[in-house]
């Protein structure tokens, strides 16, 4: 009794120790997979494994979700200036057909007349209450002259008036200072046409007794030597042959939009080489 | 008599949290073998009798989770926590060098004792193929000890307001 008193850490330490070894001698002869202690343990560790891995499961996707977040908002923002930029280049090639498409109706202009043309750009309008005018970036330098026609697809739209060196103005047919004098086409009936302003023009001292119908279309008749003739330069909105006078009050919508000339085209001589 | 009622459950604790963390972060390419360290700890800290229950039990459960052979790694870690029980008299254990130092040696004496028992048993050498992750699996252990005998210190001092 005093040997296992004084003996007995030692003792139980080799108890132990002789276990696992016939233990591990055991389960190598004869296998792990019936250890009921092993079954016991692992029911135990389970719940524990599940609490644990569903925490840290839980944690991960939110971290992950966070990460995706921050990504998706990095790739938004990068996609964003991608559009502004795409937007900026858009609207670099839309200006540029947009000027294309223009350019090639004056072209169509030059290639289809005999007539010398000079090209010029609008670089600013005069929309006072009575002046329809537009300054045009030529002048006398290139070749211009008072008075010389003044061209947009697809018609006549006015002349000019004051031609400087490098910049000329251009008097609308809208302008009220402005008459020509035109034909309608059908049936060659003869007037002036002139400037109203915001209301189109007006074609003057047609008979009451004349065939004038709406939709007819007014050409230049080449009287006065100004214009040549058969350009066009409106077409015949209203016809009002009820009011009082001898004469038809015919109102007339020209074919270009004076307020969005931004091209011309001066007719500069007649019959001469296209430039 | 608490210590012997709450230790196997704080070892399966211990043990999932290991396991969770080596999948986790290590991908389960490096074990994170947090019960090595706990048992060198017990050895530096606590009698032997206590002592060699705790890493018997330890040794036991891992061997559960693991699917090594019942008892192989409860007598590895029997003999790691007698090694540095008797040790620890001749070491300064509070240093953080020696604490390094002594994991890293007992994470490859561990390896050694393995690679001895299977080359034994099954005529396996482990020690030829995953030379290089045995050795990285000690390095980090042991560089990662020190942390975790701060920890336990920390969790003695919680529990007996005294370290352990």
């Amino acid at each position: 009794m005093f040997f296992l008193k004084k003996y007995k850490i030692i003792i139980f330490i080799s108890v132990l120790l002789v276990s696992v070894l016939i233990m591990i001698t055991y389960n190598l002869k004869y296998g792990t997979d019936k250890s009921f202690l092993r079954k016991i343990v692992l029911e135990t560790v389970s719940p524990a494994y599940e609490v644990l891995s569903g925490s840290i499961q839980s944690v991960q996707d939110a971290w992950l979700r966070y990460i995706l977040l921050v990504g998706i908002q990095e790739e938004n923002r990068n996609l964003k200036k991608k559009i502004n930029e795409l937007k900026a280049v858009i609207v670099t090639y839309q200006e540029g057909y947009q000027e294309a498409q223009r350019l090639r109706k004056l072209l169509s202009i030059s290639e289809n007349n005999k007539y010398r043309f000079i090209a010029a750009r609008v670089i600013g309008r005069e929309q006072a209450a009575l002046s329809r005018t537009v300054l045009i970036n030529k002048g006398s330098s290139d070749g211009l002259k008072n008075g010389m026609p003044v061209i947009a697809y697809p018609g006549l739209i006015g002349r000019l008036i004051d031609v400087s060196w490098h910049v000329s103005r251009v008097l609308l047919f809208i302008d009220e200072n402005s008459n020509i004098d035109a034909i309608v086409q059908r049936n060659r009936t003869q007037g002036i046409v002139s400037g109203a302003g915001s209301r189109g023009m007006i074609f003057k001292y047609i008979s009451k007794t004349q065939d004038v119908k709406e939709g007819d279309v007014v050409v230049s008749s080449g009287m006065g030597g100004v214009f040549p003739k058969g350009w066009l330069i409106g077409r015949v909105i209203h016809v009002d042959k009820q009011s009082a006078g001898l004469f038809l009050k015919i109102n007339v919508a020209p074919f270009v939009d004076f307020s969005k000339l931004e091209e011309l085209l001066i007719l500069s001589s007649e019959e001469t080489v296209v430039e | 008599m608490l210590y012997y009622l709450l230790l196997p459950l704080l070892l399966i604790l211990l043990i999932v949290l290991q396991s969770t963390i080596t999948d986790i972060v290590f991908s389960n390419y490096f074990v994170f073998e947090m019960s090595l360290v706990v048992v060198i700890y017990t050895g530096f800290h606590l009698d032997l009798v206590k002592g060699t229950i705790l890493a018997f039990f330890l040794g036991f459960v891992l061997d559960c989770v693991g699917g090594s052979v019942p008892g192989l790694f409860a007598f590895v870690y029997i003999i790691i926590f007698w090694f540095s029980f008797f040790i620890s008299d001749l070491l300064d254990t509070e240093k953080t060098h020696v604490i390094i130092f002594f994991s890293f040696f007992c994470a490859l004496l561990k390896e050694i004792i393995l690679n001895i028992f299977y080359y034994l048993a099954f005529d396996v050498n482990l020690l030829l193929d995953a030379h290089y992750i045995i050795f990285m699996q000690a390095l980090i252990i042991s560089l990662v000890a020190p942390l975790l005998f701060y920890l336990m210190d920390r969790t003695g001092i919680f529990i007996y307001e005294k370290k352990v």
